[in-house]
């Protein structure tokens, strides 16, 4: 099963994986892949503009550096500032869900009752 | 050397474009890699598996972009802050560094403020006179149109007659359009009492030439200007401001100008005056061009040129055009006035005849300020140094832990930058003061008065020089940054100034004093020119006198009689007001528009045309050779007899009278306007020597009609709107004012009363005392300036000089020299200097006569008293500025320099 990612949610996908140490694009992209596995697909074409939007706003910074099989690559790392924006999100994201759920689980009333 | 690298790098981000598109490029490269070899390992094989990595990629074109969209952006940023990071921190250090040494940084601030405040101020009076266009559209196709009559007098400029003007509307193809103006003053009825408001008449084609804009109802246009339109007028913008409080509903209403309803059509653009006056309101000349012509020639006339067509294609055709006057109105020109006068018509730019010769005076006081800017930066040039040197140890320890020439100048430079700035700032205040103290002043006889201001040419003009002079100064060190390093390493101690720092030192003061010199020079020459100009006799005695002006309605005041029984009554009553010794009036005001040139016939003379007197011909009532205190040097004023019983008698001044009649008697011979018929005027009186165009100008040649003339010509503007003068046995003329305006109320209130002043004030502000005083002034500042920053200068390099030699002066004293000796050697030293200096300035100020030349009055530009003074003073300036470093210098106790040493 594939979903569509709702808007915002791939940074805070991002944020997330940058948590457990600097990495480069593809690296982002084939964690969340095997993850999720598959459930959720990253579009690639979109991943980088929101990396590079995200260095912008100064959530994480990239550096060149060297891949482990010795390529020149471009390693994002997770800024403080970054962090704080993940639990942010994270939060909202479960209140969200738990919202949602709720509804889901309600039984709706009838009408004029 | 952290900082020379910041600095590298916010350079090199500056021009670093072309790697944000390799970057991207690498990073997805890098990306579609790792894809495909895990596509590979799977078992694609690679060109399926790049195929597929570009698939699962999706639309690479798009990313490319707006991942670029977004590095750009954020590059823009990065360079931004990082620039503003170095600023700000460059600015820090300066600023700790500065407040170490407070009175380094208040003095150079000062000095600078002063030099560039004064040079930014006559900038911009400059600017707003001389370089900027005149503010109309298109201003240089505008040309001034006149007639001299080099063979009459060599300097007189007629306006245009009526005939002449239509003609050359007709027939002259070299113009877009030709405009006539005349101004005037007029009574307006308000709620106060009435109003003496400045006229302009102009033809409707005068809009077209200045292209004038209503800023409400419309402008003169030809149908209320056509003759016997019904009575309309345009009011000035200032004017329907200040006076109508800007209310619109004024437009169509009906205002009474001289005492007669005129519709108000519209009020004219704010800000939008005549070339060379300001103005009220705006009324249509109307003139006739079926009128019969006649040689009067009292039109003005501005004109546009045609693109293409230059100044001297319409001179040419103008000259052409003017050669045909004879033969279209025979009645009012003959081929022997053409001849005989010299007569031809002029064409100009208009700038010209507006600004006149003001720009020499503007240029020379521009420069004089300059050359004071030049002698502040000198002694800031001195700061810096004596700075520098006191501060070459912590320059040449910090070359030695590695801070390159580079870093060391860029220190200096954020430094002096900083210094300059506020210098700017402070200076543009000070300009600002200035300038609205000098238009407050209204100096006469400098146009454009109301264009001058503070402006962003100012300012930019103001900061150009600050950056020019803060980077001179902030690369000051670089000349000795190496070999500060190079005495480092050869001592630890001893670190004394070069001698070559002593040489620019030397060479600053001396050329301080050069500068001093020049300026002294023209102000002690202006100053000796405006003396004189005040010891000279202007023929007429001004202490106790009253002047204004007033305005007789033409409706009311038709004809000879009811004008000469207003004057009568009106005199009558102010004489006998108390502290009145005598009043009288006239057309003209010696000392201020005492107007041009009339032809004048003489009787029995046949003077040939080129020698007929070319002369003023004020209209004048009895008593007023009195009130002026003119003296006559024969026969008697004129009188109320001579006025009412047209009894045909006038006064000739003594100039005149000598020309014509050498060595005979001229009472009793006849004289009258040329082209009136007889008879001939009787001189009844000879005024003594009287200049009353200007104390710098030959005594006048005037004649002296009753006002009421003769023959009935009709009544002409000056008639009805003539100067009153009052002589008064107090000394303060000027509390008169309230009780004549009390009068002019009681006998009409439709009568103004305007320009009321003292005579004294007429003659200082005359065109060429008010000029002399202007210069003078402005010249007095400089040369002050010039004078203390000389001396500041002086005095710190011969401090300098004294403390660097303390270990000679020692050791003098200890092999026996008296201190009066040592003391002596350093008032000498600054001998030395001023007299060099001084050699110098005076080449200089021997040049700076010449620029002066025409300004001068009576004195000669090398003028030995004013020299002779100013080396003087520069001489004595030199042992004052000594005289405390040469006492320090003589207690230097030898015991403790030897001990030092």
């Amino acid at each position: 099963m594939q979903t569509e990612l709702l808007q915002g949610t791939l940074d805070m996908l991002i944020l997330k994986t940058l948590t457990g140490g600097p990495m480069h694009g593809y690296a982002v992209a084939s964690w969340l892949q095997r993850t999720t596995d598959d459930a959720l697909r990253v579009e690639e074409g979109s991943l980088y503009p929101a990396l590079h939007r995200m260095t912008k706003r100064g959530w994480v910074k990239a550096d060149w550096g060297v891949s482990e099989n010795n390529r020149r690559a471009k390693f994002y790392t997770l800024t403080a500032e970054g962090r704080r924006q993940l639990a942010q999100e994270a939060s909202s994201w479960a209140r969200m869900t738990e919202a949602v759920s709720k509804v889901l689980q309600a039984r709706p009333a009838l009408q004029g009752a | 050397m952290r900082w020379m690298k910041d600095r590298y790098h916010a350079l090199r981000a500056l021009v670093r474009r072309g790697q944000l598109e390799d970057d991207v490029a690498e990073e997805l490269e890098f990306h579609l890699a790792m894809r495909t070899e895990e596509y590979v390992a799977q078992g694609m094989t690679p060109e399926a598996a790049r195929a597929e990595a570009l698939a699962r990629f999706g639309d690479v074109k798009a990313y490319r972009e707006e991942t670029h969209v977004i590095d750009e952006r954020m590059a823009r940023e990065k360079r931004r802050t990082e620039l503003w990071d170095m600023v700000t921190r460059e600015t820090r250090q300066a600023l700790r560094s500065l407040s170490r040494s407070p009175s380094f940084a208040v003095m150079a601030v000062l000095t600078l403020a002063l030099g560039l405040g004064a040079t930014t101020a006559l900038f911009s009076v400059v600017d707003a006179v001389v370089l900027r266009p005149l503010p109309y559209a298109d201003p240089e196709r505008l040309v001034w149109l006149d007639s001299p009559v080099p063979k009459l007098a060599p300097e007189a400029r007629w306006d245009l007659s009526e005939a002449g003007y239509h003609h050359f509307q007709r027939e002259a193809h070299g113009f877009a359009s030709l405009g006539a103006l005349d101004t005037s003053n007029v009574s307006l009825a308000a709620e106060e009492g009435a109003l003496r408001v400045d006229v302009a008449l102009v033809s409707a084609s005068l809009m077209d030439v200045l292209r004038a804009r209503p800023a409400l109802g419309r402008l003169i246009t030809p149908d209320v200007d056509a003759p016997g339109a019904p009575r309309t007028v345009v009011l000035g913008y200032d004017f329907w401001v200040r006076q109508y409080g800007a209310d619109p509903k004024v437009l169509g209403t009906s205002i009474r100008l001289d005492d007669e309803p005129t519709e108000v059509i519209g009020v004219m653009a704010p800000g939008f005056h005549l070339p060379d006056d300001t103005v009220d309101l705006w009324r249509p000349l109307q003139l006739d061009p079926a009128s019969p012509p006649a040689n009067s020639h009292w039109v003005r006339a501005a004109g546009r040129l045609k693109d293409g067509v230059t100044l001297e294609q319409a001179q040419a055709e103008l000259s052409m055009l003017t050669t045909r006057l004879p033969e279209l109105f025979p009645g009012a020109y003959s081929d022997s006035f053409m001849r005989d006068t010299g007569f031809t018509t002029r064409v100009s730019p208009l700038s010209r005849h507006v600004v006149g010769d003001a720009d020499r005076v503007l240029w020379i006081l521009l420069g004089s300020v300059a050359l004071v800017l030049l002698i502040a930066c000198a002694n800031v040039a001195n700061l810096f140094l004596v700075r520098s040197e006191a501060r070459s140890r912590e320059l040449a320890v910090r070359s030695a832990l590695g801070a390159g020439r580079w870093d060391l100048a860029w220190h200096s430079l954020t430094e002096s930058l900083l210094l300059c700035g506020v210098a700017a700032g402070l200076g543009l205040l000070l300009a600002q003061g200035a300038l609205s103290l000098l238009v407050s002043m209204e100096p006469s006889g400098l146009p454009r008065l109301r264009e001058i201001g503070l402006d962003w040419r100012g300012v930019l003009f103001a900061g150009g020089l600050a950056l020019l002079a803060g980077s001179v100064f902030g690369l000051f060190p670089l000349l000795g940054g190496e070999k500060a390093l190079a005495r480092l390493r050869e001592s630890g101690r001893g670190l004394t100034s070069s001698r070559r720092g002593n040489l620019v030192r030397g060479g600053m003061v001396v050329g301080q004093v050069g500068l001093a010199v020049v300026l002294l020079a023209a102000a002690g020459l202006m100053l000796r020119s405006y003396w004189t100009l005040h010891r000279v006799d202007p023929g007429l005695d001004s202490r106790d006198v009253l002047t204004f002006d007033i305005v007789l309605p033409r409706t009311r005041y038709t004809g000879y009689d009811e004008v000469n029984r207003f004057y009568g009554e009106l005199l009558s009553r102010i004489e006998a007001l108390p502290g009145v010794k005598s009043a009288s009036l006239s057309t003209h005001l010696p000392l201020r528009s005492f107007g041009g040139c009339a032809g004048m016939a003489v009787e029995g003379l046949a003077l040939e045309r080129s020698k007929m007197p070319c002369v003023t011909a004020p209209g004048v009532a009895p008593g007023y050779f009195k009130a002026l205190g003119i003296p006559l040097v024969q026969g008697r004023e004129l009188t109320w007899d001579d006025l009412e019983q047209r009894s045909e008698g006038v006064v000739v001044t003594k100039a005149l009278a000598d020309r014509l009649w050498p060595g005979q008697d001229p009472l009793g011979k006849g004289i009258r306007g040329n082209g009136f018929g007889p008879p001939f005027y009787k001189v009844v009186g000879v005024t003594g020597p009287l200049r009353a165009h200007g104390l710098d100008k030959a005594p006048s040649e005037a004649v002296f009609f009753p006002l009421a003339p003769a023959a009935d010509l009709p009544l002409w503007g000056p008639r009805r709107s003539p100067a009153v003068v009052v002589r008064m046995a107090t000394s303060r003329p000027e509390s008169l004012t309230p009780e004549i305006r009390r009068i002019l109320a009681e006998m009409d209130g439709t009568v103004p009363l305007a320009n009321a002043q003292t005579m004294d004030r007429v003659l200082a502000k005359s065109p060429s005392v008010a000029r002399a005083s202007f210069t003078l002034f402005l010249l007095g500042i400089a040369g002050g300036m010039a004078l203390l920053l000389s001396a500041v200068g002086l005095y710190g390099v011969i401090t300098f000089i004294v403390g660097q030699r303390r270990g000679e002066m020692g050791i003098r004293l200890a092999l026996g020299a008296r201190a009066t000796q040592v003391a002596g050697m350093v008032v000498l030293q600054s001998l030395r200097f001023t007299g060099l200096g001084i050699a110098l300035g005076l080449l200089g100020a021997l040049l700076m006569g010449q620029v002066l030349g025409a300004l001068l009055f009576e004195v000669s530009a090398a003028d030995p008293l004013v020299l002779a003074a100013v080396c003087a003073l520069l001489a004595a300036l030199a042992v004052l500025a000594s005289f405390g470093p040469a006492r320090r210098a003589a207690r230097v106790d030898p015991a403790e320099v030897l001990r030092s040493e």
